[in-house]
């Protein structure tokens, strides 16, 4: 098995663990756990083809990663600040609980 | 050869540490797992020869957001696991009816993948100085994009966390 198919294996499998994380969880803070999951796996398959694919002097696998973990870490910020404002709402971060629009 | 060694070491405990995250009932231990994958991630990321990006991955992913995470469930208070637990053979069921798939199809496209390192130098690093200079020249509008991004997170993050019944404090008089 050459690094890069092993790499990309990983993060599939990765992406895969985020995926059901977000379809099967009801806690809202968990369902980010699920997406910070996914884009994580996102990011080691950028650098696995800057790594392992072929030479690249432009360094666009990495420079696209360093703009994705910016822009996850804005995501979850502002995700948890919206979860705690419905949780101060309805005093619950149960999606299952949440079913009506007003609030 | 070598380089693979540190690479097969690192993946599985990638991947149960993930596998913790998604699976533990408890949400707290599910968010530690979270930054356990994470830094793993980071580890593997140095292994690699892309040390400046699992630096970054390690203060930002480990530093900030999983310590985020863990605040908010600490502010939370999620309930007991009790009923987490009783719905969790239905979810699991359904969740892999969904996944399957998605796992099937990905494995079979990398299972696919033309090897493509014959042209790869034997062991790159990240050439910093070039990041730096791509960043601040080619990249510099979508660096300023994120700058604005995040003061705008920023703000409305305030926005949505404070609490609008709270009065603000007063100053103190003179």
């Amino acid at each position: 098995m050459t690094p890069l198919a092993l790499l990309l294996t990983v993060s599939s499998l990765l992406f895969t663990c985020g995926l059901f994380a977000v379809l099967t969880r009801r806690n809202a803070i968990l369902i980010l756990v699920g997406l910070e999951l996914m884009l994580n796996a996102a990011n080691i398959n950028f650098i696995a083809f800057w790594r392992y694919g072929p030479p690249d002097p432009d360094l666009t696998g990495p420079l696209l990663v360093l703009f994705s973990i910016a822009i996850a870490a804005a995501e979850a910020a502002v995700g948890l600040a919206i979860i705690l404002m419905v949780f101060r709402h309805t005093r619950s971060t149960d999606l299952n609980r949440l079913n009506s629009l007003h609030g | 050869m070598i380089p693979l060694i540190p690479l097969l070491i690192l993946s599985p405990l990638i991947l149960l540490a993930a596998l913790g995250a998604v699976w533990n009932a408890r949400p707290v231990h599910a968010a530690l797992l979270l930054a356990l994958a994470l830094a793993l991630t980071a580890g593997l990321y140095l292994t690699i020869g892309a040390d400046f990006i699992g630096l970054v991955q390690f203060m930002v992913y480990v530093g900030a957001v999983a310590v985020l995470i863990v605040f908010s469930l600490l502010i939370t208070r999620p309930g007991d696991e009790a009923e987490e637990l009783a719905r969790r053979p239905g979810a699991a069921v359904s969740g892999l009816a969904c996944v399957l798939p998605v796992a099937t199809v990905l494995l079979y496209a990398v299972s696919h993948t033309p090897d493509l390192s014959s042209g790869a130098s034997e062991s790159p690093t990240l050439p910093l100085q070039t990041l730096g200079k791509a960043l601040f020249t080619d990249y510099a509008p979508a660096v300023l994009a994120v700058g604005v991004l995040l003061t705008a997170v920023m703000v409305g993050a305030v926005l949505f966390a404070r609490d609008p019944d709270k009065k603000p404090p007063t100053p103190p008089g003179p």
